[in-house]
């Protein structure tokens, strides 16, 4: 029994080798699922399935983008697009996370609060924008201001969710160490209920950034969200494939290079959470 | 002075959905010397743990009081340490940091919160994992970590609640081994809550027999072993096989008379 599977391991091992090792190269695993996708918009666009004011194929849309890049127009537009996203998210995190630790922490603030959450969580945030454009016009406030909306709820109730799924016993362990209110809360609450406050930030700015993105089709005069409508109106399907594709690619960048680092440094590092993503 | 001087403690709890009122303690009393160690044994659901609860200061008495060293206690506090059965450590601190805490809590000088930790990580065998995290540790390490975080603090009594309970048979003994050469050497004053025999009578001095729910002290069993100890002369020893049979039958005796009780009820 034994003899036989030590034997048949190392043509195993090395049969599964190449494939693992291709498996652990970081672009192939990142890149690789977009292959068939890609192959199949090609063909799709070669055989002409649809009209080509309707759908372009990769070679058109990359043409387009170096174009647009060489022109100036896609880095001012991108730039213009994550300073509203910074400005949203920033604002958005300094009244959200206070705002959700309160709530979470004192018995009468969630029950004052907690209706008007769930009430206002419901609108959607777009719905704002007819609103926003009568009290603030099409200005960088009323984009702001819907982003910042998107951002607040669901990171203030993934805030109160972390808080609860602390577990008592350990809230318990710093009191009986000698810790006072003051820093369970800085040092038990906050780092404790820092998985779901992680989530809730994701989720938050994939909210953010789609909420952008709605409010420059309907009030923006640059911006990627401008670039895709503006390309819409003058009939150049090009343009809208390639703001589609940037925001995917930047979906993408800002994850590997801020979210996922910050939670593999943290809540991954202390096995609070299971790793994000299979084998990273 | 008794360090910890238990009188008359009663706990009742109103259970929130079905406003029943449960008596998880019914009437325990007893006191616990300086560098002592005793082990609090009853059935499952007898209160032990609600005891441990309010001795900790997480919890408040309906009736009766807890004196540590002649004061009456208010909220939990670090001269009453806790070593829990799901281990609560932190898991973002370092096994030094889960350490260091407490002293840092205290407001122990930076400079003298170190040594004091590594000291208390060798006393527990937990020497050059101090920059490992909690869950890269097997369970028996979470628990010395546990220990370690208490003694660390030189509480006046370290509370321990079935801190064995979640690790595996084999390891038990060895933590169990380990515990009383802790306690041989550094004579903490240790409560220990178990609802096992054997490991209450190999560890203590003297163990405290509740009854089943409402508890009461049943008996005060004193153990009549010397230390130092270790399993393997222990379990040879007939005055440690005469002790767990006398627990024994306190225990299955309480469980005949609540069967008694049933059925003259019934
Ligand atoms: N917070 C609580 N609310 C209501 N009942 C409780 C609570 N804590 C414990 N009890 C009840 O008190 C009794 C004793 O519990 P516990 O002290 O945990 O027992 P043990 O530790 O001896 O197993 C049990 O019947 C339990 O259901
Ligand atoms: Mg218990």
């Amino acid at each position: 029994m034994s003899v036989s599977t030590d034997r048949a391991r190392p043509v195993a091992g090395r049969r599964r080798g190449w494939k693992h090792r291709l498996a652990q190269n970081g672009t192939v695993r990142t890149l690789g699922p977009f292959v068939p996708v890609v192959f199949l918009w090609w063909l799709v666009a070669e055989l002409d399935v649809f009209p080509s004011a309707f759908f372009v194929g990769p070679a058109t849309v990359l043409a387009e983008m170096a174009d647009l890049i060489y022109k100036g127009i896609l880095p001012s537009y991108l730039a213009d697009s994550l300073n509203r996203l910074w400005n949203g998210v920033l604002f958005g995190m300094l009244i959200g996370i206070p705002a959700g630790f309160v709530v979470a922490l004192s018995t009468w603030a969630r029950k004052l609060t907690w209706p008007l959450l769930m009430f206002f969580q419901a609108i959607a945030d777009i719905a704002w924008l007819p609103i926003v454009i009568v009290w603030f016009g099409f200005s960088l406030t009323a984009v702001t201001f819907v982003i910042v909306y998107t951002i607040v709820f669901p990171l203030m109730i993934s805030i109160v969710a972390g808080v609860e799924q602390v577990p008592r016993d350990v809230i318990r362990a710093a009191r009986s160490l000698g810790a006072g209110r003051f820093r369970v809360f800085t040092d038990v609450i906050v780092p404790g209920s820092l998985p779901s406050v992680a989530t809730g930030i994701r989720t938050g700015l994939g909210y953010g950034w789609r909420a952008l993105i709605a409010a420059e089709i309907i009030i923006g005069s640059s911006g990627l969200g401008f670039m895709m409508f503006d390309s819409r109106r003058a009939g150049e399907v090009t343009g809208v494939f390639v703001g589609m594709i940037v925001l995917g690619v930047l979906w993408f960048a800002l994850d590997a290079l801020v979210l996922a680092p910050f939670e593999r440094s943290t809540i991954e590092r202390w096995g609070m959470v299971k790793t994000a993503e299979v084998g990273r | 002075m008794k360090t910890l001087e238990i009188s008359g403690l009663h706990k009742q709890f109103v259970d929130s959905y079905t406003d029943e009122v449960v008596t998880a303690v019914g009437d325990v009393s007893f006191a616990v010397e300086q560098g002592e160690f005793i082990s609090v044994l009853g059935p499952s659901g007898c209160g032990k743990t609600t005891v441990l609860n309010i001795v900790a200061g997480f919890e408040k008495q309906t009736d009766g009081s807890v004196l540590v060293g002649g004061r009456e206690i208010s909220g939990p506090s670090p001269e009453r340490g806790v070593v829990f059965q799901s281990f609560a450590l932190f898991p973002w601190k370092t096994v030094l940091g889960n350490v260091v805490f407490g002293l840092r809590m205290r407001g122990v000088p930076r400079q003298e919160r170190e040594p004091i930790a590594r000291q208390y990580l060798d006393l527990v065998g937990l020497e050059g994992f101090e920059r490992k995290f909690p869950h890269e540790l097997s369970g028996g390490m979470q628990q010395r970590l546990g220990v370690a975080r208490v003694l660390a603090n030189e509480p006046e009594v370290m509370l321990m609640d079935e801190p064995f309970a979640s690790v595996d048979a084999q390891t038990r003994r060895k933590l169990q081994e380990d515990l009383t050469g802790i306690f041989e050497s550094k004579r903490p004053t240790v409560f220990f809550v178990t609802h096992d025999v054997d490991e209450a009578v190999f560890l203590s001095d003297r163990v405290v027999v509740l009854s089943s729910r409402p508890s009461q002290v049943n008996e005060i069993v004193t153990v009549p072993l010397e230390r130092p100890r270790d399993w393997r002369s222990v379990l040879d020893d007939p005055d440690f096989r005469h002790t767990v049979t006398h627990i024994t039958d306190l225990l299955s005796g309480d469980e005949s008379r609540v069967v008694q009780a049933d059925l003259d009820s019934a």
